[in-house]
């Protein structure tokens, strides 16, 4: 490993040491378990890749599955931390719950579908699975979270600011995920294909200062933002966290029952009028 | 555009209207349905526009208009015709607020209700978006005075009887809530 790389490994691993410091001095995993779990796997993680890259050796196959390993544990951790923030608030207000989950859990199926179809059709190698899988994953967790928001807003359900932090650090994170997978994805499919084919591997000792340098590109900027995105999450774990909001009280069904369908009908009727204007 | 371009571009996209969503908005006169109990009646004016249309259509009477063309210099006319315009624009605007309220209305009453219909909410949404479009249009043909001030009097009269609706739903709504619901709603 290089100064850089060296650098980039202490200091991501002292934001996430930070990180899981803050989230349990705020006993933030009493109502936010799994973005607990979610920054501890982070920690676990690089520390785990980290004791890889000193025993086997950066450069070792052994550290390149370790690393893309990680990278599938902290993608489906992520994706624990995003139906989390789904539940959290609105499972008081069942009716539009049992509404939210269906159509939420129908996205995420379609997204996932969607990702394992393309996925399925690369070449055999690990690295552009993994660029494709996990960027497909982060653009389906993108998509996931700003429907969710959508709901939430239409309805007039605001996200308390701890779990806007989360979403904003998670939105950072995943957008240049997809943007750094899809050029990873893009050279490695391309230009850079050959890399995977046995019959080059003579050629490996010259590439490898260039592929180093791509590399160093490629890892600053990821790091740098998702380190950007945990600062956002240690901010704002900085003060303690409010007691959290009592459940809702319900209106009594009827209610809906028969202020929906007029509410609704006159509606159609507002629509109507406007029609009506428009006519010539 | 490339695979590569689009994929860059929609995630763009989609992260930048996702922010837009959390980017915390001061707006007075929104009510969600979290504080709704505090104060039901203050936070969801129904409507309040339709009131002023009578003052409005004084102001914008063809014979008022007839007798500015006849009687002001061309540019005073031309100027108070654009005026008029604008008044009545702005009375739109304050119309697509009190729908605007109806509907709120009733996606805070889904919000707090223990069983909804998919098929009522898909119903609001598309109403609420075709009410977008329809509006837009309104506004364009007001913009270029190509609408009938008659017309608009039918669109007013029926906000009205809405708003009455709406006051009497309110009422009930809180009878129906008597002794569940804290703070004055339930009162």
């Amino acid at each position: 490993m290089n100064h850089l790389e060296i650098a980039l490994s202490w200091s991501t691993t002292l934001f996430e040491v930070v990180l899981c410091g803050f989230v349990f001095a705020r006993k933030a995993q009493r109502i936010l378990p799994l973005f607990a779990m979610y920054t501890c796997v982070l920690l676990a993680c690089t520390s785990g890749v980290w004791l890889t890259y000193e025993y086997f050796g950066f450069t070792s196959f052994t550290s390149y599955y370790a690393y893309w390993g990680t990278i599938l544990l902290n993608t489906v951790a992520r994706s624990l931390a995003i139906v989390e923030l789904c539940r959290y608030g609105l499972r008081s207000y069942r009716g539009i719950w049992a509404l939210v989950w269906r159509v939420l859990a129908s996205l995420s199926i379609l997204l996932l579908a969607r990702a394992a179809i393309d996925a399925r059709g690369q070449p055999n190698a690990v690295a552009i699975y993994g660029t494709t899988i996990d960027r497909d994953l982060a653009l389906a967790s993108i998509v996931i979270l700003a429907v969710l928001l959508i709901i939430r807003n239409y309805y007039g359900l605001a996200l308390e600011t701890l779990q806007k932090s989360i979403a904003i650090g998670i939105c950072l994170i995943c957008t240049v995920d997809v943007i750094g997978n899809t050029i990873l994805r893009s050279l490695y499919t391309g230009y850079l294909f050959s890399w995977f084919l046995k019959s080059q591997n003579a050629l490996w000792p010259a590439l490898r200062p260039q592929y180093m340098r791509v590399n160093d590109i490629a890892s600053t900027v990821h790091l740098f933002f998702f380190m950007c995105a945990m600062g956002i999450w240690c901010f704002a774990l900085r003060k303690p966290l409010p007691a959290p909001s009592k459940s809702p009280v319900l209106l009594p069904a009827e209610v809906y029952r028969e202020m929906s369908p007029a509410i609704n009908m006159r509606l159609a009727t507002f629509n109507d009028r406007l029609m009506e204007l428009l006519k010539p | 555009m490339n695979d590569l371009s689009i994929v860059i571009l929609l995630a763009l996209a989609v992260s930048g209207v996702l922010l837009w969503l959390l980017l915390p908005r001061h707006k007075a006169s929104r009510a969600d349905a979290s504080s709704l109990h505090s104060d039901f009646n203050e936070a969801l004016p129904t409507a309040r526009h339709y009131a002023y249309f009578r003052q409005i259509r004084q102001a914008l009477s063809a014979a008022d208009t007839e007798y500015l063309v006849h009687n002001a210099p061309p540019h005073v006319a031309k100027q108070a015709l654009r005026e008029r315009r604008a008044v009545a624009r702005r009375f739109l605007m304050g119309l697509h607020e009190d729908f605007s309220n109806l509907a709120r209305l009733g996606r805070i009453i889904a919000a707090l209700s223990p069983e909804v219909s998919h098929k009522q909410e898909t119903e609001r949404l598309i109403l609420g978006l075709k009410f977008q479009i329809l509006y837009a249009l309104v506004w364009l043909r007001l913009s270029t005075g190509n609408l009938p001030l008659e017309q608009l009097e039918h669109l007013t009269g029926l906000v009205g009887r809405l708003a009455t609706r709406l006051d009497t739903a309110m009422t009930e709504i809180s009878a129906l809530s008597a002794g569940r619901l804290p703070g004055s709603l339930g009162a």
